[in-house]
């Protein structure tokens, strides 16, 4: 009796050759048995009707029968053994353990040697394709894989090794231009983007995992935008070597997004107060010129530098609530690093002197003019002095200086005060960092320096910092020389859209608010 | 033409009494108004030489105030220079319309009446 139909498992297979070498056993024993009882009859020896004849009949059967059963089973188990490996190797679900060749009943025939041979096949495949115990067949992995991933509200994106996209399920910001190219819709903030990540990566790690908060896919006024915690895990020389797991925190950002609104009017409303108080300290101190005591002169200028700084920070909180919702832009126009420092030296040599710090500027006159937003970049030399007089020591010199570099004007801020270790250096720049040493000694936001790389960045100028424990910190503003960019500014109606290469152009139409 | 007279449209009592007290003892002839509508009308009725004006105004609105006397076909007060002082958060649009025919854009947290006093100065200059 042939097998007819192909099984369509492994595990299929065995079972049903089973059943029909049994059945074809059993029935050759019918007939032999059927045999001997004609045989018997037609010699005479027994009659139809005789119990002996069908007795001995019935007696060969079963012995026959139980004969055959055992010699089937015995001669199939190799062929279970073999199978039931396979089966192991080929991931389909079974309840029988596979079998082990380092048995005793393998020991010596070649059966061993075949299941070894197996199992050794199967592990080459392991490490080259993923032929682990999945429940179906891969194709069917796939299907499902994809489906279950396209109903999720996370999104999923793979990258290759050259960074295209491999894969990217329904909700995952991604867009296809006309060439059919596939790009990731993410904003990141400034520098600290995705491709700066990869490319650290690729230099200098084999595993490694990011997570940025707060990243959207669009503009603030566009339709649908959303915003994803981002989470990438980074794997060298895999297939899917970057993997992006976007999860949708539209709902709770734009909470907080009402909430940095409110920010925004907050620091608005604090604006009146300081007015009035800088501005009658101001009329105050000159009034009572005459009448004032030295230590009482000293204690107006107290005022007026908090106050001053005050103002300062205030700036520096609507600004990066401006900047993280992608609101922050600047105006570039022709200006010089002198006059931008003229707008806040009274204040800086004030708060320098009545904190009891050397500050001396030299900034040559000569130098070339610098593409800049007068206001945004006086806050940053403002948030940069005011650093280094908080972390320098009572007397300690700090020396603002300007040169060029190639096409940059470099400004410095040197202070010789308490320095900072490399660990730190490195977070500097980030949101919300303060060092542990300075979160118990100095007060501050954390802000500073954060919206000040960020407005810097938006002049296309670059801002680092040289630090030694101990010893103090330099920091180093770069910005380009307004004729190397002049032509790129006209044609962008002074914005820093043509500046900016790494902002995905977000920028435009999109303005820091000044009042 | 030097700068003598001068109109400040500013609401807040403080800021306002704290600009007049100071441009008049530096010898500017001041007038001051604390609402849109009567900002207007006064900067029509007299030519001053300065105009410093609030953005966020009762009745009517700095924006508007500049847009009526400078924004149509004829300029209505074309000998009067115009200063924006505001603390408010403009967006980008209404801002540069304001800086178009206004001769100065300042924050006035930023500007103490000493400095204003410097700006005008300058504007004299010019």
């Amino acid at each position: 009796m042939a097998i007819t139909k192909m099984p369509k498992q492994i595990r299929d297979y065995v079972p049903s050759f089973h059943r029909h070498v049994l059945g074809l056993a059993l029935v050759c024993n019918v007939i032999a048995s059927l045999c001997l009882a004609g045989l018997l009859l037609s010699m005479g020896t027994f009659t139809a009707d005789s119990t002996t004849l069908w007795m001995i009949v019935g007696a060969v059967f079963v012995i026959g029968a139980g004969g055959a059963t055992l010699a089937v089973h015995l001669a199939i188990q190799p062929t279970k053994d073999l199978l039931s490996a396979l089966i192991h190797v080929a991931g389909e679900p079974t309840l029988t353990p596979p079998p082990n060749p380092n048995n005793h009943k393998y020991a010596g025939s070649g059966l061993q040697a075949a299941l070894q041979t197996i199992y050794e096949l199967a592990s080459h495949e392991e490490g080259q394709s993923s032929l682990t115990a999945a429940t179906p067949p891969l194709t069917d992995t796939a299907k499902i894989m994809a489906a279950a991933l396209d109903a999720t509200t996370c999104g999923f994106v793979v990258l290759g090794t050259d960074r295209s996209i491999l894969y990217s399920n329904k909700v995952a910001p991604v867009k296809t231009d006309q060439n059919g190219k596939a790009t990731l819709q993410l904003l990141f903030n400034g520098s600290d983007t995705l491709d700066a990540w990869l490319d650290e990566c690729e230099e200098q790690a084999v595993h490694n995992e990011h997570i940025w908060t707060r990243i959207a896919d669009r503009l603030p006024e566009e339709e649908g935008r959303r915003l994803f915690d981002v989470i990438v895990s980074y794997q060298k020389g895999t297939i899917s070597e970057t993997v992006i797991t976007l999860v949708d925190r539209t709902a709770t950002y734009s909470v907080n997004e009402e909430e940095l609104d409110f920010i925004a009017f907050a620091a608005h409303e604090l604006r009146g107060p300081i007015t009035v108080i800088r501005g009658y300290l101001d009329v105050l101190e000159d009034e009572l010129a005459d009448v004032l005591k030295d230590d009482q002169h000293e204690l107006f200028r107290r005022l007026t530098v908090s106050a001053n700084r005050l103002s300062g920070y205030i700036n520096n909180i609507l600004n990066t609530s401006r900047y993280d919702r992608r609101h922050l832009s600047v105006h570039l126009s022709e200006e010089s690093v002198a006059d931008v420092y003229a707008t806040i030296r009274d204040d800086m040599e004030l708060r320098a002197s009545s904190q009891n710090r050397l500050l001396s500027v030299n900034i040559p006159t000569d130098l070339p003019t610098i593409a800049a937003d007068h206001a945004s970049l006086s806050e940053v030399f403002g948030n940069l002095i005011d650093n280094a007089i908080k972390y320098s020591n009572e007397g300690g010199a700090i020396n603002v200086t300007a040169d060029v570099k190639g096409d940059f004007v470099e400004v410095s801020v040197e202070d010789h005060g308490i320095g900072m270790p490399g660990n730190v250096v490195s977070n500097l720049f980030q949101k919300f960092y303060r060092s542990h040493r300075s979160r118990e000694t100095v007060a501050g936001t954390g802000i500073g320096l954060y919206i000040s790389k960020a407005i810097v960045e938006s002049h296309g100028g670059t801002i680092s910092v040289r630090s030694e424990e101990g010893r103090g910190s330099t920091f180093t503003v770069s910005l380009p020389i307004y004729a190397t960019v002049a032509d790129k500014l006209r044609a962008g109606d002074n914005s820093n859209e043509g500046l900016i290469e790494h902002g995905d152009g977000w920028i435009k139409n999109h303005s820091m608010y000044r009042g | 033409m030097a700068i003598k007279t001068i109109l400040c449209i500013e609401d807040d009592r403080f800021i306002g009494e704290m600009y007049v007290r100071s441009l008049k003892k530096a010898g500017y002839d001041v007038d001051w108004v604390v609402d849109g509508n009567d900002g207007l009308v006064t900067a029509r009725n007299k030519p001053y030489d300065l105009m410093l004006l609030d953005v966020m105004l009762p009745e009517r609105r700095g924006t508007e105030i500049l847009d009526a006397l400078k924004g149509g076909a004829e300029d209505l007060i074309p000998h009067t220079k115009v200063i924006v002082l505001t603390n408010f958060e403009q967006d980008d649009a209404s801002r540069i319309a304001m800086q178009k025919h206004a001769d100065a854009y300042l924050i006035k947290a930023e500007i103490t009446p000493k400095r204003l006093i410097e700006v005008i100065h300058q504007l004299d200059t010019l």
